[in-house]
């Protein structure tokens, strides 16, 4: 389900629709780079309504997956 | 007179930050830039807490005005060094390269005011949610480490992102930038170059020297390929290090190594060959070395003959 929605910022992001993403996908993978990732995480937040915590390392996707999924359990 | 919130919310004369420089930034500098009216900061570059809280302790000798600190966020330190800002009360700490969610609740907490630099939109958003007191947003027109936008764009639109005060930095060197950049809609500006040649400067003469002679086009990005590109001035380092970068076969771990150290090189030893002269592209506007208080002087004045000349377009 977040997955999902995820994918769905992140290509309309990227402005690619058939872009390939997965769990395991980095965001350096997606040819993102830091300033890309702090947008993309705002991004996503707002989707969820929610916040998660930028303190830690986030490297791949599934990270981010991982982090809201618990911020809105 | 040249007043804005951002005085009253540092509790500083002019709205005017120094930046803080590695290897540069010490708390001669600091104080005496605080001690003129402006905001004076310490560089913690690499430096450990023990360094660190020397210098406070130094700058705190030197000025009964407040002054900042600013964190360099890969510090191995840094752990530490957030720590002693708050046992040492510092009152403002500025923060770049990297991320300083892990300590902006820490020091808020503490009654520190954060105030991150900033290469976009997104980090200064991101800043403001977490609390910052306001954000430098940088151009890279700036020395040092720099990021991909120029300040004229960046200013306004970093204005637009967020409702927290604006200092701008990058590209200022007079009371021209100065004026220009509170058009742009920010409310302070930090520069860096401009005080290079200051008389409280701790830096080799020969460094000076060079920022004197420098021209509009003697600065040059390196470090591209290492995902941090680095503004210095054109010195037979400097070219040997691009030569190296654009050669193929050379390893990055060989370029980072070739990097290490050479500013501490160009600031202590003044050694073209072997060290990296960081600085922004306002270097060629700068002709004479003064006291920190003159340049303060001379930017405050200019910019207000700048700001008031201004109305002479509308009609």
């Amino acid at each position: 389900m977040v997955l999902e929605k995820v994918v769905e910022i992140l290509r309309n992001y990227k402005d690619e629709q058939d872009l390939e993403v997965t769990m395991d996908s980095t965001f350096e993978e997606l040819e993102l780079d830091s300033l890309d990732t702090v947008e993309l995480v705002m991004e996503i937040e707002e989707a969820f309504d929610t916040s998660i915590e930028m303190d830690g390392e986030i490297k791949t996707i599934g990270d981010v997956v991982t982090l809201i999924e618990k911020a809105i359990a | 007179m040249i007043k804005t919130p951002l005085c009253d919310l540092l509790n500083i004369e002019f709205p005017i930050l120094q930046g803080g420089m590695a290897w540069i930034s010490d708390a001669q500098l600091a104080a005496a830039v605080s001690n003129a009216g402006g905001l004076g900061l310490i560089s913690s570059m690499n430096a450990d807490e023990n360094w660190l809280r020397n210098e406070i302790q130094k700058a705190k000798s030197l000025t009964d005005k407040p002054f900042g600190v600013n964190v360099m966020l890969m510090n191995p330190h840094v752990d530490k060094i957030a720590q002693v800002l708050i046992d040492e009360k510092v009152p403002v700490v500025t923060t770049g390269a990297g991320n300083p969610g892990k300590f902006m609740k820490l020091w808020i907490e503490a009654g520190i005011k954060v105030i991150p630099v900033v290469p976009s939109t997104g980090l200064a958003r991101f800043s403001e949610r977490a609390g910052a007191t306001a954000v430098i947003a940088e151009g890279g027109e700036s020395g040092g480490h720099v990021g991909e936008m120029s300040t004229m764009p960046l200013i306004p639109q970093v204005c637009d992102a967020v409702s927290i005060p604006v200092i701008a930095a990058g590209g200022i060197g007079d009371g021209r930038g100065i004026a220009a950049a509170l058009m742009l809609g920010a409310v302070g500006v930090q520069l860096g170059t401009r005080f290079l040649v200051a008389h409280e400067t701790n830096i080799h003469e020969n460094y000076k020297d060079k920022i004197i002679k420098a021209k509009d086009i003697d600065t040059t990005l390196s470090g591209r390929s290492l995902g941090h590109p680095v503004r210095s001035l054109k010195t037979t380092f400097s070219k040997d290090f691009i030569k190296a970068e654009n050669d193929p076969n050379t390893p990055p771990e060989v370029l980072e190594e070739y990097g290490r150290g050479a500013l501490r090189i160009a600031a202590q030893e003044g050694d073209s060959q072997k060290g990296c002269f960081m600085a922004g592209q306002i270097a060629g506007m700068i002709k004479e070395k003064q006291s920190v208080k003159e340049i303060i002087l001379t930017l405050t004045q200019e910019t207000e003959t700048v700001l008031k000349g201004g109305l002479q377009w509308v009609k």
